[in-house]
């Protein structure tokens, strides 16, 4: 069972990507200066209707394991220690450690 | 040839400018006027989003859609079992109070 915040970031990545292109229709009525002020603060006003989970900006990068904010590594979607633990197990393709 | 051809008329300019967008099919734009296109030209960024997560095997969805490889979820089974012989012992999990004084809570109070 994932940690409660990654399903909440599950949550917010699945509705941004559903609710996307209707805020990208009413971002551009909102930003567009050819058009009436009443129409775009209109829009405005509709764009602060939509819900927090719509915005991407709460969508955030976690570890998959732990459910780590910080210190993500997004190609394999693991905070740093649980990249560690993986990799020295072999569990990750690829990766071996570093010498040069 | 001749050097006085220093400065071109702007509106020769100007028509040039919209001949050009017109036969390469851009947007002619000459103020630099903010018209929001550039929320429409980006990409979209959801289902890239959405593939960050690798999706777990869920056992319980894998029988939902092939019933005929009649798999067992032994660990759904075990929950199962340790529920009624919780109940034989009589440790089951108590009555959903109906009312708001019939919690245990609102009793604990007094």
């Amino acid at each position: 069972m994932p940690n409660a915040r990654v399903l909440r970031d599950i949550k917010a990545r699945n509705v941004v990507k559903a609710s996307e292109v209707l805020r990208r229709a009413y971002l551009y009525v909102a930003r567009n200066e050819t058009l009436s002020p009443q129409v775009r603060h209109q829009a405005q006003l509709q764009l602060n209707t939509f819900g927090k989970y719509t915005r991407p900006t709460t969508v955030k990068n976690r570890c998959a394991e732990s459910g780590r904010g910080r210190g993500i590594i997004s190609e394999f979607a693991l905070c740093r220690y649980q990249f560690r633990l993986k990799a020295l197990k072999l569990e990750l393709p690829g990766v071996r450690k570093a010498s040069w | 040839m001749a050097a006085a051809a220093a400065a071109i008329r702007p509106m020769r300019l100007a028509a040039l400018t919209r001949s050009r967008c017109s036969i390469f099919q851009t947007a002619y734009n000459p103020t630099s006027a903010r018209t929001g296109a550039k929320y429409l030209r980006a990409r979209l960024r959801g289902p890239s989003m959405v593939k960050y997560y690798t999706p777990e095997a869920n056992i319980a969805q894998i029988m939902r859609q092939w019933p005929e490889l009649e798999m067992r979820n032994f660990a759904e089974e075990e929950r199962l079992q340790d529920v009624e012989d919780k109940k034989k012992r009589g440790k089951g999990a108590p009555k959903k109070a109906k009312e708001k004084g019939d919690s245990r809570r609102a009793s604990r109070r007094r």
